[in-house]
């Protein structure tokens, strides 16, 4: 089509250019026009490295929409990659010694929730401190040790093979920890919390309307409440365990799927469930560690793993 | 004079006039001028600082359920429904002088206390809870009674203002945020409803107070996102 449009020949030279230069000149108008639009959709990077001396101390507030994504390396370095839908979100980033500070701000209050998308994906050494809020979009964190504390409304936090003192807080999202150790706070009103292999030694775990689900070993000498609101509180547990465990509900139930391995109390102590509960009192092994359960309207379930 | 005594000069005299000796040392000290330094821009700063901060709201709230979890604090049982408050401020002003608002007090209780044992011959106990279970949540929540009366006060009174800032907003964080505070509301009113019938059962009194601080803490949110895209 083209080369025929060469080989014509016009009747009149004016009348050829304006043919042809009218679309050339449409087109740039058009991309002209459009070029501003596609900036501010267009995924914009931003990376900084920073070095570490010590043990560093990572605090990141994204109020925008967005996924944090924290995963470690050997390196003594943190590095930050924001990523931003459009020109509306900006990242503050600063170090302060051996603290890096993110900051996901606003900077048109009219902008639309997609064009307010900026996700945060950090490297940081394996021993690091971490303060991450958020108010939607997932929260990862992967194979870090050292204190956290991970604030979200409505995003979900995912936690990985992390260790030291984790405090969890949401609105409405749930955790999912996988392989976690040391000491786990977590709150909310409408999470789930799901304790995969754990090696936690101290849990607290309470939600209003989730359900909790913890399926791992439970630590010797460990501390372990799981508290529901209305949600459904399950434990898995295996035969090696050792803890004592007291269940207990309000106008709930109390579904024992391992009365074969729940003995009463072996260190003389009598139970009684207060007369305004249902609960459930017993030993597993020789009930080194303690499990409190509680559901105000749910369901408490205790079954043994194959 | 040592770096010591420079340090001993601040304490007992502060940091200005400075003896001739102390300033003879600065001169010479590039340590102590440092600190002098960093001494001086903290006073600085902190004059800067307001004389009064003023805590938020969900402080006291949030310390006010604790207390009253614990049993430290209680507040009177016969709270005052919120709708009412404004004819009963009304009345109160009207009543300034001392004789007439206690014979007001006086009649008003002589009038409840009629009103309480005409009701309960009238109402047979498995009515009167039949209506409190068939009342939608909202209604319950503005007639807070029991020990946490001033907390669930306090906190409803908080509610339209917090609910009110993000009204307009669809994005997904509000509504969640919103949604979220419909589930804790309902679970207020199931608590309460529960203790009102047995009001001896500590469980439900300790997930009622945890529900009561969560609430707290998602008004708080929520008047700090409107305050953020407001």
């Amino acid at each position: 089509m083209c080369l025929r449009m060469m080989e014509m020949t016009p009747a009149r030279p004016g009348t050829w250019t304006k043919r042809n230069i009218l679309p050339v000149l449409g087109a740039g108008l058009f991309l002209w026009s459009a070029a501003p639009a596609r900036g501010a959709g267009t995924g914009q990077n931003v990376e900084k490295q920073f070095k570490i001396t010590g043990r560093p101390v990572v605090v990141i507030h994204n109020v925008a929409n967005g996924r944090i994504e924290v995963k470690s390396w050997k390196n003594s370095e943190v590095d930050v990659v924001g990523t931003q839908s459009s020109n509306k979100v900006g990242f503050d980033i600063e170090q302060v010694g051996d603290r890096i500070d993110v900051t996901a701000t606003i900077l048109d209050p009219s902008a639309q929730p997609l064009e307010l998308e900026a996700d945060l994906q950090l490297t940081v050494p394996e021993e690091t401190e971490l303060q991450l809020k958020t108010e939607t979009g997932l929260i990862y964190v992967e194979q870090v040790m050292g204190d956290m504390k991970l604030e979200s409304y409505a995003g979900d936090v995912h936690l990985k093979e992390v260790s030291g003192y984790i405090i969890v807080k949401t609105t409405g999202g749930s955790l999912v920890c996988t392989q976690c150790a040391g000491k786990l706070d977590f709150s909310s009103i409408g999470g789930n919390a799901q304790i995969l292999q754990p090696q936690l030694n101290n849990v607290n775990l309470m939600t209003t309307t989730g359900n909790i689900l913890f399926d791992g070993d439970f630590v010797r000498t460990g501390l372990y409440s799981m508290k529901s609101g209305k949600g459904l509180v399950e434990v898995r547990f295996s035969s090696t365990d050792s803890f004592d465990l007291k269940a207990q509900t309000a106008t709930g139930t109390v579904d024992n799927q391992a009365s074969a391995f729940l003995k009463p109390d072996s260190h003389g102590v009598k139970h009684m469930a207060s007369k305004f509960t249902h609960g459930l009192f017993g030993t597993v092994g020789m009930g080194l560690a303690k499990v409190e359960l509680s559901s105000y309207s749910g369901t408490i379930r205790i079954m043994k793993r194959d | 004079m040592q770096c010591n005594d420079i340090e001993l000069v601040l304490e007992q005299e502060g940091l200005e006039p400075l003896r001739e000796e102390a300033r003879a040392h600065l001169a010479e000290c590039r340590d102590c001028r440092n600190y002098i330094a960093d001494l001086t821009s903290l006073v600085d700063a902190a004059k800067k600082l307001p004389s009064e901060i003023t805590p938020p709201d969900r402080v006291w709230i949030a310390l006010q359920a604790q207390l009253e979890a614990e049993g430290i604090i209680r507040t009177p049982a016969d709270m005052v429904p919120a709708e009412s408050a404004s004819w009963w401020q009304s009345i109160s002003a009207f009543f300034r002088n001392r004789v007439v608002a206690t014979a007001m007090v006086a009649i008003l209780i002589a009038a409840a206390a009629v009103f309480q044992i005409r009701s309960d011959r009238v109402t047979p106990a498995s009515d009167a809870r039949k209506s409190v279970e068939a009342a939608p949540a909202h209604v319950l929540q503005e007639v807070p009674s029991g020990e946490f009366a001033g907390t669930a006060q306090a906190l409803n009174d908080q509610e339209p203002v917090a609910t009110g800032m993000i009204f307009a907003s669809n994005s997904p964080v509000d509504a969640s945020l919103r949604d979220n505070l419909k589930k804790v509301n309902e679970f207020i009113a199931d608590c309460e409803r529960h203790l009102k019938e047995q009001p001896q059962d500590e469980l439900t009194r300790e997930y009622l107070s945890a529900a009561y601080q969560q609430k707290a803490e998602l008004l708080s949110a929520m008047i700090e996102r409107g305050r953020s895209i407001n």
